[in-house]
């Protein structure tokens, strides 16, 4: 990594900022914040960072000092007309929050080539992907490989993955607020970021699945027609939205806070934060609920189709976050410890084989009574009429599942992330072709009329489904991006208010 | 790398994002160009105004003759008082001929590629019921020994599910119990198409392709006018046909007389015999959607 | 019209509905009158087909009188093997009746049908010989529930024609043939053009 010899010394907005901080330290010491503010947040992380936002204060960099100098952090934070309304009534900082959130959405364009050459892949994915659609929008629907047989596939198939992954994401939660974890504190932000950027794909695949995406108004209350209280994806509608934007005001929330150096009024964001616990266990069962209250659809007409979903959600959201973890360590000075990782490893381990029973459970309850109702099973294990083609699908999804709870239970993967990183990929896979294409496939295969009509997704459907899974990276990545720019004190009030053009601030503040 | 040449790199990677993405969505103006704003303003069904519902009629008149190159008619007759239609089916006189499924294919305009239609012919053992065994695809002399023939199609049920997960109720259920479909109002999401137990909805994968010479110009709002991609669509009994008194086109085309069809309401009515006198059964009905279609064997 | 008009009519849609509902007067179709039943009389009630064609190229039908009432005929034989001169070739299946269980066949006379008990029917009446023998079926048909019907199921806005016996049923081989079902469905159709690419769908 090439350091820069000329980095900025202007009072431009990238001013104090250094090119890259993905692994090689910053090049100078003079154009950067102290570097107490790169220490990891173990323990009550706003404590500690009101305290060191202190001491930098008053050990303000030499830039810092060759103009006027500023007062110390606690008393700018009064001086300046207080962000944060500490009188009540109506917030002041909505507009300072909205500045916040553009100041770290450009910290977004601010990185290394790899960073660079990452969201490029990413962005050329999702283009394709997008084009795909449009061809797929101007052309019909026949682009794709459905039919009035098999009339959802894998668009909804990867719509209830990415919910599940969104309900899991939070998963973590439960043992950082209910359990009081304070380690898995410090990572909850990621499971709420993932969770953020699974809700954006899992909608983006329900908009591909629409026949006439142009009419998506006709869902809004008032102005359209809204089915509810009785069509499940009414339902749907609501919670997939109300989950997206109670992520958005927990995660926005607790970095704003971070980024003031305040510590987070808990009315805000721990009754949120309860709420989406029961919002998501919530929000995957009215998934569930939209394939279970059919009738017609003998495969998903059962009460066990939402624990399942609940389960494997919580295989899917924790296996992701492992690696993601992982990869915030490897490319972020930001501290994790042990502790999550392991937490979340024993959570797979409960997990994962209840899954497995459940799905054994259904194969019993199909296989031993035996009739018509069998056939979907039997199609997805065997094969129908000599239709086979989901069956490599489903075994290879059990032998995932299987090798992964082997994985999970192995002492060894305690310590060795490389095999617990695999164990987790395994079970990602495994779970997603069980709840993708092993559910919605079958729930089709035989039809109402017992027909065998075979579905293999079509290139158009392989080419949008990828640039979603695309576009939802980039929606993490850079959410992941921002968080550590605040979690670890690049981005703060400090930098953001010292980058500001002078006539920004407000006269008499001693500046 | 300096602060010029990183900005310049930056500018000049939006700008070819920017392009990427114009070329990507190219393809939607082939989508958006069909649409005129009237269309895409279009209120739901129940909502218009006996005035903004003539206007509509215009207005969908006009865009089939200039979309498909024919001069159509496009009714909206509501339901009469004192009506509900039911439809019998005699297995033991249906040859599986397939004549219903032509016809309606005909008279609904439906696409010509796909030879659509909302009847579909099951080719079924003597002696089972089992759905398993019916064969949809027969190609041969009918009717077959040991075969009965159960055509299938839109059961217009007391109880739908499918009116029940639409998002946008876009499908309802008239007072006269055909179950219908407003086609500019369908989102297309499918989800009926999920929960109907009969497979009885169709989808438009594609726009419908028809010769102008074939298309029938005598259409209704909520039955066979020519739909748009992208929207469900399913058998309607003819409403067009059926509210002003006529037999529907299945019933037409049916050779030998299997089909029955009329007023459950009216003591007199054929079906009302048909209920009153034959061993009359429906289709699953242990799922509780109540259907108006009745099968019954004459022995 | 913006959003906020359409909110607007919305509400006056709200209050003012039910406009709609009262059922329309309807034009009544051509064809045949409210309330008439109009039973088909199939042409081979009354004329026979001969291998000739007319100037136009359609086959030409003789009438039954034509040569029944200026020849001498046969007496009906036993079987229809018998026929040596005129009707040869007819096939006959329908159970152990014979030609004089139906028909009426005296020299110089048109041809008449009889019932069991000796009653004699024109040839168009064929129906009423049917039904005596076919209870079930006819009881079936008078209700609506057997044999193909055109027209209106309200025969207060008009009227019907329902097929003859015969239109489907040779009285001589009543069982009717077996015909080819017209196509089924094609559940998958190919894609114009496959973009680049794609591929073709069977």
């Amino acid at each position: 990594m090439t350091k820069d010899a000329d980095a900025p010394t202007d009072s431009s907005p990238d001013a104090g900022l250094p090119s890259d901080e993905w692994t090689s330290p910053p090049p100078a010491p003079e154009t950067l914040p102290p570097r107490s503010l790169r220490l990891p947040m173990r323990t009550d992380s706003s404590a500690t960072m009101a305290r060191m936002l202190e001491e930098a204060g008053k050990q303000a960099s030499p830039e810092i000092r060759e103009s006027e100098r500023p007062p110390a952090v606690s008393e700018r934070v009064t001086s300046i007309p207080p962000p944060i309304s500490s009188r009540g009534g109506v917030h002041p900082d909505i507009p300072s929050y909205t500045l916040f959130l553009w100041r770290i959405a450009k910290t977004a364009f601010e990185s290394t080539w790899r960073y660079y050459l990452w969201m490029t892949m990413l962005t050329i994915l999702a283009l394709i992907g997008v084009n795909a659609w449009a061809g797929q929008t101007g052309g019909g629907m026949i682009h794709t490989n459905m039919t009035d047989h098999v009339s959802w596939g894998l668009y909804i198939a990867n719509f209830t993955f990415g919910v599940g992954l969104a309900a899991g994401a939070v998963m973590m939660v439960i043992p950082a607020y209910v359990y009081d974890d304070h380690d898995m504190h410090d990572v909850v932000i990621f499971g709420e970021l993932l969770a953020i950027a699974a809700i954006v794909i899992s909608l983006l695949f329900v908009i591909v699945d629409m026949g006439r995406p142009d009419r998506l108004w006709h869902l809004l209350p008032g102005i359209g027609r809204f089915n509810w209280p009785r069509s499940m994806l009414t339902w749907d509608v609501i919670v997939l939205n109300g989950y997206l934007l109670l992520n958005l005001h927990i995660a926005g929330y607790l970095l704003y806070m971070r980024f003031l150096g305040r510590r987070p009024a808990r009315r805000w964001y721990v009754p949120f934060v309860f709420i989406s616990i029961g919002w998501a266990i919530s929000v995957h069962a009215v998934t569930a609920f939209l394939y279970a209250g059919l009738g017609g659809r003998p495969f998903w007409n059962t009460a066990l189709l939402a624990p399942r979903f609940i389960v494997t959600a919580f295989v899917s959201g924790p296996a992701f976050v492992i690696v993601l973890l992982q990869v915030v360590r490897m490319f972020s000075a930001y501290q994790i410890g042990d502790g999550p990782i392991h937490t979340l490893r024993q959570i797979l381990r409960v997990t994962i084989p209840a899954n497995l029973f459940m799905f054994g459970s259904e194969v019993f309850t199909a296989f031993y009574s035996g009739g018509a109702h069998a056939a979907s099973m039997r199609y997805l294990l065997m094969g129908l009429h000599g239709k086979t083609t989901l069956v490599p699908w489903m075994w290879g999804a059990l032998a995932l599942n299987f090798a992964s709870l082997l994985i999970v239970y192995l002492p060894v993967s305690r310590k060795n992330l490389r095999l617990l990183t695999a164990g987790c990929s395994m079970a990602f896979g495994g779970i997603w072709v069980e709840k993708g294409m092993g559910l919605i496939v079958p729930g089709f295969v035989p039809s109402t009329l017992h027909e065998v009509i075979e579905y293999q997704p079509s290139l158009t459907e392989w080419k949008v489904s990828i640039g979603i899974w695309a576009a939802g990276l980039i929606v993490l990545t850079v959410a992941v991006k921002v968080a550590l720019r605040v979690l670890t004190g690049r981005v703060t009030i400090d930098t953001y208010a010292h980058s500001l053009p002078p006539r920004a601030l407000p006269g008499g503040t001693g500046l | 790398m300096t602060p010029t040449k990183r900005r310049t790199l930056k500018v000049l990677g939006a700008t070819l994002g920017a392009s990427a993405f114009a070329y990507a969505v190219e393809p939607l103006r082939a989508f958006t160009q069909n649409i005129t704003l009237d269309q895409f303003l279009q209120g739901h069904f129940k909502e218009l105004t006996p005035e903004q519902l003539e206007v509509t009629l215009a207005r969908l008149e006009q865009e089939t003759k200039d979309r498909h190159g024919r001069d159509v008619t496009i009714r909206a007759d509501p339901a009469i008082e004192g009506v509900e239609f039911g439809y019998g089916l005699n297995l033991s006189i249906c040859v599986g001929c397939r004549k219903c499924a032509e016809a309606c294919h005909v008279e609904n305009n439906h696409d010509r590629a796909s030879n659509n239609s909302y009847i579909r012919v099951l080719e079924m053992t003597q002696g089972s019921f089992n759905l398993e065994h019916g064969n949809a695809s027969y190609d041969h002399a009918v009717p077959a020994p040991d075969k009965y023939y159960l055509p299938v199609q839109c059961q217009q049920c007391d109880n739908p599910p499918c009116t029940k997960v639409c998002p946008v109720e876009a499908t309802w259920k008239e007072p006269d119990g055909i179950v219908v479909v407003d086609y500019d109002w369908c989102i297309g999401c499918r989800y009926c198409e999920a929960a109907c137990p009969y497979h009885a909805r169709r989808f438009n994968w594609t726009t419908p392709e028809i010769a102008p010479e074939e298309i029938n110009p005598d259409q209704g709002y909520l039955s066979n006018r020519i739909r748009p991609q992208g929207v469900m669509e399913k058998c309607t009994f003819c409403l067009h046909r059926t509210r002003r008194g006529e037999l529907p086109a299945c019933l037409e085309a049916c050779p030998t007389g299997a089909r029955v069809f009329g007023n459950l309401l009216d003591p007199e009515s054929e079906i009302r015999w048909v209920l009153a006198n034959k061993r009359v059964f429906v289709l699953k009905e242990e799922l509780g959607t109540r259907p108006r279609f009745f099968y019954f064997f004459d022995k | 019209m913006s959003v906020r008009h359409r909110a607007i009519l919305l509400a006056i849609c709200l209050t003012a509905c039910g406009a709609k509902d009262e059922a329309r007067q309807l034009a009544p179709i051509l064809g045949s009158a409210p309330g008439e039943v109009e039973i088909n009389v199939p042409a081979k009630l009354s004329s026979i087909e001969v291998d000739a064609v007319d100037p136009l190229g359609r086959p030409l039908r003789i009438a039954c009188a034509t040569c029944h009432t200026t020849k001498e005929t046969a007496v009906l034989p036993e079987s229809p093997s018998e026929l040596q001169a005129f009707h040869v070739g007819l096939q006959f299946q329908h159970g152990s009746n014979r030609c004089a269980s139906c028909h009426v066949s005296e020299p110089l006379r048109a041809p008449k049908l009889r019932l069991a008990d000796g009653t004699e029917l024109p040839m168009t009446e064929a129906l009423q010989l049917c039904a005596q023998c076919h209870g079930p079926q006819y009881r079936d048909y008078k209700a609506g529930a057997h044999g193909g019907m055109q027209g209106f199921w309200d025969l207060r806005r008009g009227g019907r024609t329902r097929n003859h016996c015969v239109d489907c049923h040779d009285p001589h081989v009543p069982k009717p043939p077996q015909v080819l079902p017209a196509a089924a469905m094609r559940d998958r159709i190919p894609v114009a053009a496959p973009a680049r690419g794609e591929e073709g769908h069977e």
